[in-house]
């Protein structure tokens, strides 16, 4: 039997501590090695390179940053296509740097979780190259092959724009093998034991390393059957349930982030049993929010965010939301009704190149044609609406995107850290970077960079720190309760957070005009609310509709303080019992 | 204990500075009687006040009270006055306001109470759901009648004229709540009296739509989206308001739907429609005098009309909501909700019962869509560009509006031309003699569709 002592710990001397519910207030940053920065001059960002800029993260206020994959790869699908579970990609450095990155993000009191693709690996990989070359040895069963390609008709095509069919003919085995993405991405078979436990093996070696945690990509995929769509099965959440079993048994504290780009009435059976606090992941990304808070905006209407949030049911008691404005994939659509995504691609995809499978292929910034109100009225909401927020790198300076780049690239270009060239990203010759850095007018590196807007105390930068530093001092962002409350102007959404004593109104004006909204805030009646970024008090609520007016775009989080029972007397002692 | 006649002189000097009151200006004499006692400490009372007009014409009011041995501040702009007993002084207030006293209603309601002549309803299934511990507040801007929300989860409407019979709104909520009719809020109870030997309906408990905001107000967000862009056709605007159209007009579709199970239908004759084609003709001409600029068109109109009379088949008619317009139905988070059955509040309930062609609610809707498309006009002053924006924004919506219809209801009722022209110019009709009374700078409103309606052949 192991001993407590046993256990894997993460390094003694850093600043965390032990917390389980670390996740449910942590800011998120996702950030890709390739694009953060490179120590070695070769054009390509890597973990040393990652490693000296966390001093960057810790004054930003990030609290986790998410490193989406880092495994060797031969990168044709930006390292979703995995050829070795347990080793880095020489160009991004060794295992070394990785413990030496792992443990200096630590020191800072940042966690960090990496994205692990337990659906399918790259065709290079050595369990896929013996599998096609030795059907009847070890690795044979390893992936789902068949003798034509008609099984499982009812399982859709997911990326559109370039797989004609699930089924792609190896003519090494002569069969068919299974892939629900990339036609050189084989899913893993999971019917196979052996296949399961190699994956569990796979995860145990990261977080014996002392990662906080994983990005479970593609989860609703594992398995297949037929008659079905192959999505959300019994035996995927059955799976998911052994391996939430050895993360808790052996690795208190570290988080399983599901994605599954589902509706959040599927995504909720990925929490697990709500009667134990859920027994699956403890967190999953909430998809359909985020197209819904561009199409309120550009509707100028709270519709669209009220019915997602009133339709999103409730989670287990140990689980958490994420939620994302941007990242390295397209803006997806999947989670929109067909006559939202005609709407969203005529308002964000005016040339076709900005669109990309079911999506949009954009960074926040020029997706809000770079208007700082928009985009501050975007990050407020990122940051105070229900769950945890994840940050894209490069939009908390509001970079631009490259639509001439392929695939999903144009969202992938080097971080801007200075003016300098390669934007201070690289000592290369700028033609020998992985994708060249911004050079546009408005959202290039000359202009749009770490540097200026860390001089310049009012530049986004700037902003978006202080706003992350008021959301860290209110607990009810992270673990308060939702309530929308309404209101009398329909582009105005309003809603309060509450944890215990903890209560923050959010108001937003999803407008470009000025508004005027009432706002029934009676059980407050006697509370004088504080703006949170300022300090400066409201007038108080009364019985009446509380009236409140917004800029273009504006927005409030004003703290609702208990209301002072205190009336000039001494203060009130407790003698219960002495009486 | 209060009486009639001390109460009297209060209620007389009080009365006439109501807004709800209706013969403001008019020569009456008030007569006050006790219908019920709701609670002795404080005393809560409710009242009715005959107002009789020296013309004959009468009408009844209903004057909930309550009496208290200490002025309250919270209630001075409700105070009828203070009267001197042998107790001591007395302070009569509206117990409408006072929201120490409205739980009582609430209560009342939970428990099915008969209280003197007054009687509670429950319509809720369980008493829980009648939520008697949320304060009340009265909200302001209501004409005919006061409403209060309790917390935010029910409304009260306290009906102040009493006519006999149930209240439409009463009758149409409970029987489509009974249907599980998802288009309107639940009716939770009602509360009602016999008051000179007739029962009639002193007020309704309703589910309150916290979230909820009125279709004027939505559509406006649309049309200030559209017109603050220099030249984008409305369905290319990001506000553009098409969807909402076509899922209200679903909406819509599916009430008039329940309204037919409920309440059945019938079948009028070609031949009867003649008189209504002649009602709407004599609206017409009682209203030239008003508004002489509808001279112009009123050759037009009249074919209009008359075409009323020459249709060759009949139509069905059905009860309907009977003062459709965007005010009257609630965006909520999950669906469009329509409320306000009550149709014509000074009509007399059986006229107000009265059954109709849907097409009516229909081209009521249609009208409110030219106006919340024209109201930048009027209120910015006019520009043609912007007015002919307007006239873009208004034809998507309301063909918006129809499809939806169409889709749920199965007919399209577009293709009911003549009557639902006809209806639309007769609404059209009572906005202008309105609007020349009441807003003469809204007038070119009506008067821009009344022309359009005279000459062309399209809705």
């Amino acid at each position: 039997m192991t001993s407590i002592d046993d256990r894997p710990v993460p390094p003694p001397d850093g600043p965390l501590r032990p917390e389980p519910d670390w996740f449910k207030r942590a800011v998120f940053y996702e950030v890709l090695v390739r694009g953060f920065a490179d120590s070695n001059g070769d054009g390509t960002g890597d973990l040393r390179g990652l490693t000296e800029k966390l001093d960057y993260l810790q004054w930003l206020g990030v609290d986790c940053l998410w490193l989406p994959p880092f495994y060797s790869s031969p990168l044709r699908d930006g390292g979703y296509d995995v050829s070795d579970f347990g080793g880095v990609l020489p160009e991004f450095g060794t295992i070394d740097d990785f413990r030496y990155f792992l443990d200096a993000a630590h020191e800072r009191g940042i966690r960090v979780i990496i994205d692990f693709v337990m659906n399918h690996t790259s065709d290079q990989h050595p369990w896929f190259q013996a599998s096609r070359s030795d059907p009847h040895g070890p690795y044979g069963d390893f992936y789902v092959w068949s003798d034509d390609d008609t099984r499982y008709p009812e399982a859709r095509i997911i990326f559109v724009d370039t797989e004609p069919s699930n089924w792609t003919f190896d003519p090494i085995r002569k069969q068919y093998f299974w892939h629900r993405f990339f036609n050189h991405q084989p899913d893993l078979n999971f019917d196979s034991p052996d296949v399961q436990q190699a994956i569990i093996d796979a995860l145990r070696f990261w977080l014996d390393l002392g990662i906080d945690g994983f990005r479970l990509d593609a989860v609703p995929y594992l398995f297949v059957r037929d008659g079905t769509n192959g999505e959300n099965l019994p035996e995927t959440h059955e799976f998911l349930r052994r391996v939430r079993k050895e993360v808790d048994r052996d690795y208190p504290d570290r988080v399983l982030l599901c994605e599954a780009n589902q509706w959040p009435a599927d995504v909720v059976e990925y929490f697990g049993d709500p009667s134990v606090g859920g027994d699956e992941c403890h967190m999953a990304f909430h998809f359909p929010v985020m197209p819904r808070i561009f199409m309120a905006v550009r509707r100028e209407s709270r519709y669209p965010i009220s019915e997602i949030m009133s339709q999103t049911p409730e989670i287990p008691a140990n689980c958490q939301w994420g939620i994302f404005l941007r990242n390295h994939d397209e803006l997806t659509l999947e989670m929109v009704t067909d006559e939202e995504r005609d709407y969203m691609w005529n308002e964000y995809a005016k040339d076709p190149r900005m669109k990309a499978n079911i999506g949009i292929r954009r960074r926040l910034a020029p997706l809000l044609e770079n208007d700082i109100n928009q985009i501050e009225l975007f990050t407020a909401l990122l940051l105070s609406l229900p769950g945890s927020p994840v940050l894209y790198y490069g939009d908390e300076i509001g970079m631009g995107d490259n639509i001439w780049l392929g695939d999903r690239d144009g969202v992938r270009t080097p971080m801007q850290w200075t003016p300098d060239r390669n934007a201070g990203f690289s000592t290369a010759d700028p033609g020998r970077l992985y994708l060249p850095a911004n050079q546009d007018s408005i959202y290039g590196y000359q202009v749009t960079n770490v540097e200026s807007q860390t001089r310049n105390t009012s530049s986004l930068l700037q902003w978006t720190r202080r706003m992350i530093q008021v959301r860290k001092a209110n607990p009810a962002f992270g673990i308060g309760t939702f309530t929308d409350i309404g209101g009398s102007n329909p582009s105005v959404l309003s809603f309060v957070r509450a944890f215990g004593d903890d209560i923050v109104l959010c108001v937003n004006n999803l407008s470009r005009f000025p508004q005027a909204v009432e706002l029934d805030l009676r059980p407050w009646e006697g509370s004088q609310p504080i703006e949170l970024m300022g300090g400066a008090h409201f007038p108080e609520i009364g019985e009446l509709p509380y009236l409140l007016t917004l800029a273009g775009h504006g927005f409030y989080w004003l703290r609702i303080p208990r209301v002072q029972q205190w009336s000039g007397g001494p203060p009130a002692s407790d003698q219960e019992g002495l009486s | 204990m209060t009486t009639s006649e001390t109460l009297q002189p209060l209620v007389a000097a009080w009365l006439p500075t109501q807004r709800w009151f209706a013969g403001k200006g008019r020569d009456a004499t008030s007569t006050v009687a006790r219908l019920a006692e709701l609670a002795s400490d404080p005393e809560v009372t409710i009242w009715t006040v005959r107002v009789d007009y020296a013309d004959g014409d009468t009408e009844t009011y209903q004057l909930p009270l309550v009496t208290r041995s200490e002025p309250v501040e919270a209630l001075e702009h409700v105070l009828l006055g203070t009267l001197d007993t042998d107790a001591g002084p007395r302070w009569i207030y509206d117990a409408l306001h006072d929201k120490d006293v409205t739980p009582a209603w609430l209560a009342g309601m939970r428990d099915s109470q008969t209280q003197g002549a007054v009687r509670f309803i429950r319509y809720a299934e369980e008493p829980e759901d009648i939520p008697v511990d949320e304060p009340s507040l009265v909200l302001t801007g209501e004409q005919s009648n006061t409403s209060m929300i309790f917390g935010d989860v029910a409304i009260m409407k306290v009906f102040r004229r009493l006519q006999p019979g149930v209240n439409p709104d009463i009758e149409v909520q409970g029987e489509l709540s009974r249907l599980g009719a998802k288009h309107v809020p639940r009716l939770l109870g009602a509360v009602e009296a016999d008051v000179d030997g007739e029962p009639s309906s002193l007020a309704m408990l309703q589910e309150f739509m916290t979230t909820g905001t009125d279709g004027w107000e939505l559509a406006k967000t649309s049309v200030r989206d559209l017109m603050a862009e220099a030249d984008l056709h409305a369905e290319e605007a990001g506000g553009d308001f098409a969807g909402e159209a076509h899922r209200l007009g679903t909406a819509v579709a599916e009430v008039h739907a329940d309204l037919a199970i409920a309440f059945g239908t019938r079948e009028v004759a070609a031949d009867q429609l003649r008189a209504r084609s002649i009602a709407m003709d004599e609206r017409l001409q009682r209203a030239l005098p008003i508004v002489p600029q509808l001279e112009d068109v009123a050759e037009g109109l009249r074919k209009v009309f008359a075409a009323v009379g020459d249709l060759a088949e009949g139509v069905t008619v059905q009860r309907i909501h009977g003062d459709l317009h965007l005010g009257q139905a609630l965006r909520t988070v999950s669906r469009w909700v329509l409320i306000d059955f009550e149709g014509e509040p000074m009509a007399a309930i059986d006229a107000r019962r009265e059954l109709d062609s849907p097409l009516r609610d229909v081209a009521g809707m249609l009208r409110s869509f030219e106006y919340a498309g024209h109201h930048r006009v009027i209120e910015f002053g006019y520009d043609q560009q912007l007015s002919y924006r307007a006239g873009e924004w208004s034809k998507r919506n309301r063909d918006a509006f129809c499809d939806g219809y169409a889709e749920a209801a199965g007919a399209d009722p577009r293709t009911h031309d003549v009557l639902l022209r006809a209806f639309e110019a007769d609404k059209a009709v009572y906005e202008a003699v309105y609007e020349a009374r009441n807003r003469p700078n809204w007038l070119p409103i009506p008067l821009a569709s009344l022309t359009r309606l005279a000459t062309d052949g399209g809705i």
